[in-house]
């Protein structure tokens, strides 16, 4: 094996390590040179090695097992990092011809929350997936490209055929509805650097106190005087709507010295509005992909209910006829 | 997790619900009250786009206001005080008139002679024509499914009979006048707009005109150089191939938020 291979195997493998120690301050190049000397010099397999480093830095750094355990499962809606180590259970939904001889099967695989493309290469050697049958991607490398996440099966992961049967989420569907209701946690909300969970006074409901980054999202209930669908609009879904983006947040906090003011505002711009909503329906909310402000022929409309009118009017005089006879 | 349903927001015109007078309840004292419409609509909230004809203060610094809104049918009035903060610090910065949504609760009043209803309401904001436009089309529908239903056997139908006896003609003028005014101004708004845009165009058709000419002068039109050959990557078609089944949801909130609440 040559050096440059062996370097790319010992950065995965180090890479591998690390993820499990996330927010620990690790010297990658201290793994790195464990790894190589354990697999070169000792001739220890590769799992081996990992899980002997993987030991060696919990009684390090004081970590329990449960802390550093596999890439954790993830559901594909989760899925929204590049560069993460994760599981996931999934249904392969197609597969595409892998136009590069680097790639060995390319797809689109989905769970309950949602559709990803997920790349097999060459170089992992696993065995071929198929349409239709659910699988456990066992620790694949999230990525992301021009803007879509996507999964990555290389060497060091697994992929386990299963017998349950993992649903796919449900068709799209739109819905028209006023926004009647901004939940609480919604505006310009900061979440865990470590595991996205919104911060409450700056402190994780797993983590503790943390270091968070700022994100934008409104939790709403849009009605049609039928039913209420609970609805989260994210980052893009506010800026779209609204032209407040993260930039936008930061400045008016800080112009207004309180984070809650960008509510208001997003508030003052969407509550009582009516909009079009591209999505599908999840367990609890209904998942948005597209949203718009609603925009009606109102003419049209009117002109089609007239003419109903009249004739219910009709219907109504005949009858009242009748009775008359 | 929430478990309680939330109550959906009811579409009912002023008119309709200045003229309701029965509540009803399902359970114990602590279920949900229900205001039972002319047209078997039965309500615990509301949603309506309106104008705020007026705003009072019940009396000097109480922070307790009395509103007046009305639709193309009718007026309603209401209250708003400190148990609605919301709806009050919105409140406080609208000055009538003004186009506003409202999502509000429903209060049955014992009156001297009759009993009354007033909305509660729990959001306020300003609004605009458009979304207004579409409040009444959307309540014209609902209203006339539930004249349509009254000929069925429906509960809340056969009690709305029961109580009101509706004469079904007047429920349908009311509709018709609630359309009818909403077309015409969108009739007028539509004309209008549409000469903005032929103005615009022609604007637009001048300055391109000018610029060509200006091109043209100086003899420096370079076609854009096109390539064929873009790179039909693996990805490119397959984000093409995605389209279909876009379900794609970027909302990663799932695990987070059914630890909240
Ligand atoms: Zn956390």
């Amino acid at each position: 094996m040559s050096d440059g291979m062996g370097d790319e195997k010992i950065s995965i493998l180090t890479e591998r390590v690390l993820s499990r120690f996330k927010g620990r301050e690790i010297d990658p190049k201290e793994v790195s040179k464990r790894l190589k000397l354990l697999i070169y010099e000792f001739k220890v397999p590769e799992e081996e090695a990992v899980r002997t480093v993987t030991n060696y830095l919990m009684k390090e750094f004081d970590i329990t097992r449960e802390e550093v355990a596999e890439s954790p499962i993830r559901t594909i809606s989760e899925i929204t990092r590049a560069g993460e180590w994760v599981s996931v259970k999934a249904k392969v939904m197609q597969l595409w011809d892998a136009e590069s001889p680097n790639l060995s099967q390319v797809g689109l695989a989905g769970d309950p929350t949602g559709i990803i493309k997920f790349v097999i290469w060459a170089k992992s050697r696993k065995p071929e997936v198929k349409e239709g049958k659910s699988y456990l991607f066992k620790n694949v490398v999230t990525d992301s490209f021009r803007g879509r996440m996507q999964i990555n099966v290389n060497r060091n992961s697994d992929i386990i055929e299963l017998d349950e049967d993992i649903s796919l989420p449900p068709r799209e569907i739109e819905l028209i509805g006023a926004l009647v209701a901004i939940q609480q946690n919604s505006g310009f909300i900061q979440r865990c650097s470590l595991c996205n969970r919104v911060l409450k006074k700056g402190v994780c409901a797993v983590h503790g106190k943390v270091e968070g980054y700022d994100d934008l999202r409104i939790k709403g209930v849009i009605d049609d005087g039928a039913n209420y669908y609970e609805v989260i609009l994210n980052q893009e879904n506010i800026k779209a709507l609204t032209g407040i983006g993260i930039e936008e947040a930061r400045e008016i906090a800080s112009e207004k010295l309180d984070r809650e003011f960008v509510l208001a505002e997003l508030k003052k711009r969407l509550l009582g509005y009516y909009f079009k909503i591209y999505g599908s329906k999840g367990s609890r909310y209904f998942l948005v992909r597209d949203i718009e402000f609603l925009s009606a022929d109102i003419v049209s409309e009117a002109n089609t209910i007239l003419s109903e009118i009249d004739g219910l009017v009709k219907t109504a005089r005949e009858e009242t006829a009748e009775e008359g006879i | 997790m929430d478990i309680l349903r939330r109550e959906v927001a009811k579409r009912v015109f002023a008119y309709e619900l200045s003229r309701s007078t029965h509540e009803t309840s399902e359970g114990g004292e602590r279920a949900p009250k229900y205001v039972l419409t002319p047209t078997g609509e039965k309500c615990n909230r509301i949603f309506m786009v309106g104008v705020l004809l007026e705003k009072e203060e019940v009396s000097p610094d109480s922070n307790f206001w009395r509103i007046r809104v009305s639709d193309p049918t009718g007026v309603v009035s209401g209250f708003v005080g400190r148990y609605q903060p919301e709806a009050l610090e919105a409140l406080l910065e609208i000055e009538p008139p003004e186009i506003v949504s409202i999502v509000a609760k429903l209060n049955m009043f014992q009156g001297e002679t009759r009993r009354f209803l007033s909305i509660r309401p729990e959001a306020i904001n300003i609004s605009d024509r458009k979304n207004r436009d579409f409040w009444v089309i959307e309540t014209a529908k609902r209203t006339l499914e539930r004249i349509k239903k009254l000929e069925e056997d429906a509960d809340d139908a056969k009690l709305a009979l029961e109580i009101y006896n509706p004469d079904v003609g007047e429920y349908l003028e009311m509709v018709k006048r609630a359309v009818e005014a909403v077309r015409e101004e969108a009739e007028a708004f539509r004309k209008e707009e549409g000469e903005v845009i032929k103005e615009d165009k022609e604007k637009e058709a001048e300055k391109i005109e000018s610029k060509v000419e200006e091109i043209e002068e100086v003899g420096k039109i370079k076609a854009e150089p096109k390539t064929d050959a873009e790179e039909l990557t693996l990805e490119s078609f397959e984000v093409d191939d995605l389209d279909e089944f876009e379900f794609e949801e970027e909302e990663w909130d799932l695990s987070d938020i059914l630890d909240e609440e």
